[in-house]
């Protein structure tokens, strides 16, 4: 275990970095030899009830075992998944099922908004709530990139979509909100702006060069702490700009990757369905990962209040995510059904990044094998959820630096002996990456009540 | 060392920190006093020098061996290392190890703690001196002296020597503040925004619809870069510097704040003249443009007939009607409908569904008919497939709900279809020839309407390239109305040119309308925008400090008191003169000070969490001051077990917050007394709204209620009863009795909601209660019993369990604040409490290291880095047992000892603040009984477990009167003396010194401070005084420039 003078001593954590606002540390560094680690955060809202994700072909050991919520692990490889995870069945070998974590100090019930990343409780969704730099973020800063991190939502008023760049989940910094793009032809349009509109670029580097100039000339004749103060404003426009330089120096590797987004898109995409939009997202996910904008995404696939237009079987019915956790269901198809056809969509949508990484090569292997990504609830176990668990679906390539590929795991129950919550996953992920910090995010204060020790990375799955 | 020298070798050292390099020359300016602040100059001195290679102060490497071994040696050598340090080996440590230790060296002789004062061998001023230096010059050597950056941060404030601060002894020093720029903060980051976006924030308080600064719900979607550190504590302080984070969230800011300005313009050219008379012509066309285009969505069907007459239909595509099959549901599986609400397309759809329905309603038609109906009129018309799909499936699957809703909502009154009702002649003129020219056989009339607006922009444009470049004068205008609009000022000539041809450059390259939104973010980004400016004007007086210029004095002072730009009358009077006297700055202070007709949001995370009415008149920052000054909302970030606390902690703390700031805020609004009263009072407030009438009113009711049934046998009655008492019931109306349906088998359940209100008014009545809570007696939306002062239903009761007050047996104080057993001020108040405790645990430590810094205004210096700082658990001891068996120890009591004896009288209160005698040792091996998991709110949920007696005494060292030093009993003993100490009313004052001034003071602000304390005795403790007084002293209104000469953008 690390203590803290370990933790203290961590560049990383130490005074220099934390000079840095977090969002702006992830971009402003350099990475240090090597291929980048990539982390996709995929959530999902509704729950994702344990027994949705246990494997049909458990025996009726396993199968209690996993029912009674007791320790449990199995190679996939001997095993069928479950019908909605059938479009990853082909990457068996990169999959894992993470049950049994929980996630009780984040907010549960409908909606956990930026807690369920950064382990603590926000007050429903304020501000002043965030207690620290969300899970994304920190891995971010040991992967940095031109954007640092990229975040993605798809979410909505029931009955639209949200569309431009709005607030996200992911928090930079305590009591900092991240910004997201919010439909497929912002984040085209943001992200790639370098090559598809340079005119735009220019005339930022225009401004900031005038700003720079300005500012240079009031600075000369200041002395001490005031020319500090200027210099360190001239000082960052310079970082801005160097960004900037960098963007325009990749755009030949940009425009090689550009994806092709569909004109139904444009102006917000009012007409596009939801199926539409998921699979413009993943394409500009996957662009932004392989151009090398960004080595972190965050993507809210859905949330409660997200409008399903035109899922297969269902073209022409509006449906409520929320109603279909009520047990609602459209058309004649019962909600239970339809849940599962929004998974199978999702699942399809991780395989096709699965496969576009694998299909670029990187070092010796491909991209994908140094990618984690995680399909998760925001909310843990249902759509009223109590955050007793809190289920992941993880794909990662073979260097990972985790051990648990291949293997669903069921985890000791909530307060029980052994048990684990998001916090030691999450630092499992910021140990097994660099991090070498004791513990990230909150306890859980039942496990707490009853002296259990909680602290620290989950030890079997350190590689 | 000589003066001369020193101010030879600080001419040399042109990055070294400016505030300490104009102490040291102020300083040995005046004649040398004392050894010991002697030796504080030079310590400084030799700070301020030793950022930069400084040879001409280097000493002798074996001078300082000496020094170490005469003086370090004895507890840190080879035979013995306390604190497992030793400094024999200095030169076999690591560079980061031996800067590490260095800088800790460094600091405990600068603030004299090593050697230990109770050794008798201490070395002379001269010699402590010789060897800081020679620490300084190590570090300077490799850019690591951490003590530079300490000294200008608050929580270092207290290494200035409290005594020689207020002994008088300094007070001919002439004090100043350093010209500056002060980095916005957070709130006046938002007001900023607020302003410039013309967001202006009401609330309904008392009933009344006041103006409210703080509630940024703005339309904009801004992100906060500027936020403050979260300690408790003086948190604003003008050594922050912008950095590349804060830069780049503000360039989307800047982006998101341009696009608002100018829809602001397009709304009303009065916001911003010359950008509408730029944007004139192209405003003008898009309008005619979506006229022509609203008129087409609307009417096109007839404007094609009439166009085409009989021809028309020839010309339509052929009608594909849509697929809205689904799934096959499984035989026999059982599905629940989605309700109207959670199936229909959004109200905007709904209205165009309606209207095509009447559009083609027709007695006798079948649903069917008509679907297929409006269906062939979305797919003319050239709607996507996808929506016209679920309009018709929601038609197929809810017609008769929505039928329910057209007549419910009213919408044939509400929404009626538009009535056709041609343009002016020449307009459809214009479109008819358009559609003449590009009406295709086949074409759906989007199509239709695309290709002619597409023509008419063509043409539009034309005319825009014909008109040529705008005038320059209208450019200059808008450079002229952006300033004033950004920074509230007009630029100086040479600014307009200046940006008025990068306006221009703009146009050229981009438009007019980016180039306006270009010229908007550039301003935005200035450094002008994000940092205040505090620079003297005029005459240097003969010490070479000039006053505050008149508008940065306006700002100054606006900023001191609230966080938005100075109110019309401070700005008129920085204007016109009136802002250039001592005198001129006490008359605007007291006037802003008496203003009551302005409300603030205290906090919106404490309004939102319970609903709590956060708000108060008091200019903002004075009441914030005391928010942060003792740090009680640092209280919410904690996250606490609801068992632990035995009811609903989550719902509860919010309140605890608001009741906290109502307090304090009552107490500075009295502004008497106002710091004896924050440590001394014995009143609270406790489930209180603050308005004592209402209070009283709803507390009255339900006493009302419960003595006019208690004993008419209520447990008893059906409905048929309640009727008997209809008059009295109309009279109180209690929530879910339905009086005027009574016995008519309405919606509510009006017996069932009776009798639970009065089960819950009998639990509260029945112990010979005088009167009660009038908290809600069940869930339910809506206000009922009390309400907060903004209207809301006033929520969490819970709050009482902090201050171990039962529901069922509380004697309801209606009149707040009231006495409350076993408090005495802010230090025993529950939201203080828990904000200086652990989420599981109490924290003596933390507690009386607040205790010895803030009031005491000493000094702890920091944790060192070989030192873990846990407390082992151990389930059968206290934790003043654990505590003291790890911190009691030579090496760790140096310092403990200044914290522990403060930190052990608040183990009379457990970590959610709640008195006790017994500290429960909670542990499963401990537990005796589980108490319930759910229960009513008055019910305590705790487990039990063993107990061990709790200690809370504690000694009191410090305070410099021998007459309150000494063994205290507890908090309540301990909070008493320090309402009384001289020491603590000065600490006080220092610490409104830092917030009020944003910097640490220096002996030279000794008169400032003394004034301060005086002028808070002469006016029976008003803070209002303190506060004139600081923001009236020299150290407020005069500026020193540095050596070279500045440049100001606003001269």
């Amino acid at each position: 275990m690390n203590s803290r003078r370990d933790f203290l001593r961590t560049s990383a954590f130490g005074v220099g970095a934390l000079a840095l606002t977090p969002s702006f540390s992830a971009f402003a560094g350099e990475l240090s030899g090597g291929a980048p680690r990539r982390f996709v955060f995929i959530r999902k809202s509704n729950g994702i009830r344990p027994n949705e994700l246990a494997l049909p072909s458990f025996t009726a050991e396993q199968k209690a075992l996993d029912d009674k919520k007791q320790p449990l692990q199995v190679d996939l490889d001997q095993h069928e998944l479950p019908g909605w995870l059938q479009p990853v069945a082909a990457h068996k070998a990169n999959l894992a099922i993470l049950q049994g974590l929980s996630c009780k100090m984040s907010e549960n019930g409908h909606w956990s908004y930026s807690s369920v990343m950064g382990a603590f409780k926000s007050g429903r969704n304020s501000l002043s709530g965030i207690k620290r730099a969300t899970i994304d973020f920190e891995l971010a800063k040991l992967s940095p990139s031109p954007f640092g991190h990229v975040e993605l939502s798809l979410t909505g008023n029931y009955s639209s979509f949200r569309t431009g760049i709005v607030s996200g989940y992911s928090a930079p910094g305590a009591h900092q909100r991240n910004y997201c793009y919010a439909d497929p032809q912002t984040a085209y349009n943001e992200l790639f702006k370098s090559v598809t509109n340079p005119d735009a670029v220019d005339s930022d580097n225009a401004m900031l060069e005038f700003l720079q100039g300005e500012e240079s000339f009031k600075a000369g004749a200041l002395q001490g702490y005031e020319k500090l103060k200027l210099s360190n404003h001239i000082s960052s426009i310079e970082s801005i700009r160097g960004r900037n330089k960098k963007l325009e120096k990749m755009s030949g590797s940009i425009a090689k990757y550009l994806p092709v987004i569909d004109k139904v898109h444009a102006d917000g995409g009012p007409n596009a369905t939801t199926p539409e939009k998921q699979k413009a997202m993943t394409d500009i996910l996957i662009a932004s990962l392989v151009t090398g904008l960004t080595n972190v995404v965050t993507y809210t696939i859905d949330e409660l209040s997200t409008p399903i237009k035109g899922l297969p079987g269902n073209e022409g019915d509006q449906i409520s995510i929320h109603e279909l956790g009520h047990n609602g269901g459209y058309s004649g198809i019962p909600a239970d059904k339809i849940r599962e056809k929004i998974r199978v969509g999702h699942m399809e949508q991780v395989a096709k990044i699965v496969e576009g990484l694998k299909a670029v090569p990187e070092g010796k292997g491909t991209m994908f094998d140094n990618t984690v990504v995680m399909y998760f609830p925001e909310n843990g176990e249902g759509h009223h959820s109590h955050g007793t668990e809190a289920p992941f679906v993880i794909l990662a390539g073979d260097n990972c630096h985790l051990d648990m590929m291949g293997r669903y795991t069921r985890l000791p129950y909530h307060a029980t002996e052994g048990h684990k919550t998001i916090g030691n996953w999450y630092t499992t992920l910021l140990n097994a990456y660099g991090n070498p910090i004791e513990h990230y995010g909150d306890f859980d204060l039942e496990m707490a009540r009853k002296k259990f020790d909680q602290t620290g990375a989950i030890k079997l799955f350190m590689a | 060392m000589s003066y001369h020298l020193a101010l030879a070798g600080a001419g040399r050292c042109p990055n070294q920190p400016k505030f300490l390099l104009n102490f040291v020359i102020k300083e040995f300016s005046t004649p040398p006093s004392d050894p010991v602040s002697k030796l504080i100059r030079l310590g400084l001195l030799v700070l301020a020098c030793s950022f930069s290679v400084f040879p001409a102060l280097a000493l002798e490497v074996p001078k300082a061996k000496t020094l170490l071994e005469n003086h370090c040696f004895a507890c840190h050598d080879e035979w013995e290392q306390k604190g497992d340090l030793r400094f024999d080996q200095l030169d076999r440590l690591s560079l980061e190890e031996r800067l590490d230790l260095l800088n800790r060296m460094q600091e405990q002789l600068f603030i004299e703690e090593m050697p230990p004062r109770k050794e008798k061998k201490q070395p002379t001023d001269d010699e402590r001196a010789e060897l800081i230096d020679w620490i300084s010059g190590e570090l300077g050597k490799h850019n690591a002296s951490k003590l530079e950056d300490k000294l200008q941060k608050p929580e270092y404030g207290n290494y200035v020597d409290h005594e020689k601060l207020f002994s008088g002894e300094y007070a001919n020093l002439k004090a100043y503040t350093q010209d500056r720029r002060w980095l916005i903060s957070e709130f006046i980051f938002d007001a900023k925004f607020n302003r410039i976006l013309n967001h202006q924030g009401t609330k309904t308080i008392d009933g009344k619809r006041e103006s409210v600064i703080g509630d940024n719900n703005r339309r904009v979607n801004l992100t906060n870069p500027f936020l403050l550190p979260t300690n408790t504590g003086v948190r604003y302080y003008a050594n922050a510097t912008l950095d590349g984070g804060h830069l780049l969230t503000m360039i989307t800011n800047a982006k998101e704040t341009a696009d608002y300005m100018i829809s602001l313009v397009n709304r009303d050219r009065r916001y911003l003249p010359a950008a509408g008379v730029l944007m004139d012509q192209e405003w003008t066309h898009e309008k005619v443009l979506a006229s022509r285009e609203a008129f087409l969505t609307s009417h096109i069907e007839q404007v094609l007939r009439d166009l085409y007459q009989g021809e028309h239909e020839s010309l339509l595509p052929v009608f594909v009607p849509v697929e809205t099959g689904s799934d096959t549901p499984a035989a026999g599986e059982a599905t629940k409908k989605a309700p109207f609400h959670s199936a229909q397309p959004g109200q905007t759809e709904l209205v165009l569904i309606y209207h095509s329905m009447c559009r083609h309603h027709k007695e006798g038609q079948s649903d069917r008919e008509l679907i297929r109906k409006c269906e062939q009129e979305w797919f003319h018309f050239g709607d996507n497939e996808r929506k016209i799909q679920t309009r018709v499936t929601f038609l197929e699957n809810y017609m008769e709900e929505w039928r329910g809703q057209i007549e419910q909502h009213k919408y044939a009154e509400r929404n009626k279809p538009p009535v056709y009702k041609p343009l002016d002649e020449a307009e459809m003129q214009i479109i008819a020839e358009s559609i003449r020219k590009h009406r295709q056989k086949g074409d759906r009339y989007q199509a239709i309407i695309a290709k002619c607006l597409a023509d008419w922009e063509e043409g539009f444009q034309q005319e825009r390239v014909a008109a040529g470049a705008p005038e320059t004068a209208t450019v200059d205008a808008l450079v002229g109305e952006l300033f004033v609009k950004i920074f509230e000022r007009s630029p100086t000539a040479d600014e307009v040119g200046k940006y008025g041809a990068l306006t221009r450059n703009y146009i050229e390259g981009l438009g007019r309308l980016p180039a306006i939104h270009k010229l908007i973010q550039t301003l935005i980004l200035r450094s002008e925008f994000v940092y205040r400016s505090e620079f003297g004007s005029g005459e240097a007086d003969e010490f070479g400090r000039k006053m505050l210029s008149p508008r940065d004095a306006s700002y100054a002072i606006a900023y001191a008191l609230n966080d938005s730009s100075p109110d019309a009358e401070l700005m008129k009077a920085a204007e016109s003169g009136r802002l250039e006297t001592r005198e001129d700055y006490k008359r605007e202070l007291e006037r802003l000070l008496k203003k009551r007709d302005q409300y603030y949001i205290i906090d919106e995370s404490v309004e939102r969490l319970d609903l709590t009415a956060s708000i108060t008149n008091t200019p903002i920052r004075k009441l914030r001051f005391f928010r942060e000054f003792f740090g009680y909302p640092q209280m919410l970030p904690i996250f606490k077990d609801n068992k632990r606390f035995g009811g609903n902690y989550d719902q509860s703390k919010g309140r605890l917050v608001g009741e906290a700031d109502r307090l304090v805020d009552h107490i500075v609004q009295k502004d008497r007394m106002v710091f004896e009263e924050l440590l001394g009072t014995e009143n609270f407030y406790v489930y209180h709204s603050g308005d004592n009438e209402a209070m009283t009113a709803s507390s009255e009711r339900i006493g009302r209620i419960y003595h006019y049934f208690k004993d008419l046998g209520w447990e008893d009655f059906e409905e048929a009863d309640l009727l008997k008492h209809k008059e009295f019931l109309t009279e109180v109306q209690m929530r879910g009795v339905d009086v005027k349906n009574l016995g008519q088998n309405g919606r509510r359940n009006s017996i069932r909601e009776f009798k639970t209100a009065m089960a819950s008014f009998t639990l509260r009545f029945d112990d010979g209660e005088t009167a009660a809570a009038p908290f809600v007696s069940f869930p339910a939306h809506g206000v009922y019993n009390a309400s907060t002062r903004t209207g809301m239903q006033l929520r969490a009761p819970e709050v009482a369990k902090f201050f171990n007050i039962q529901l069922d047996k509380w004697n309801y104080p209606s009149v707040q604040p009231a006495k409350v057993d076993h408090r005495k001020g802010m230090l025993t108040h529950p939201a203080w409490l828990i904000a200086h405790a652990q989420n599981t645990e109490t924290d003596p430590v933390i507690r009386g290291k607040w205790v010895r810094e803030k009031l005491l205004a000493g000094t702890i210096p920091d944790i060192p880095i070989t030192v873990e700082a846990v407390v082992p658990e151990d389930h059968e001891k206290t934790m003043r047992t654990r505590l003291a068996n790890v911190t009691e120890k030579e090496y760790c009591w140096r310092c403990h000892e200044r914290m522990n004896p403060l930190g052990y009288t608040f183990e009379m209160y457990d970590d959610f603040g709640r008195f006790r005698t017994e500290e429960s040792l909670e542990h499963p091996d401990n537990l005796i009984t589980k108490g319930p998991d759910k229960a009513a709110a008055h019910v305590d949920l705790r487990d039990t477990y063993k107990t061990l007696p709790v200690d809370p005494r504690g000694v009191l060292a410090g305070t410099g009167d021998p007459a309150l030093d000494g063994e205290v009993k507890d908090a309540i003993d301990l909070a008493g003396r320090l309402a009384k100490s001289r020491r603590v009313r000065q600490s006080i004052i220092r610490h409104a010194f830092r917030y009020f001034l944003g910097r640490n003071e220096f002996l030279s602000d000794s008169k400032t401070l003394i004034d301060a304390e005086r002028a808070y005795l002469e006016s029976e403790g008003s803070f209002d005084a303190v506060i004139v007084s600081l923001l009236t002293s020299d150290s407020f209104i005069y500026r020193k420039e540095y050596p070279t000469q500045k440049t100001t953008d606003h001269e």
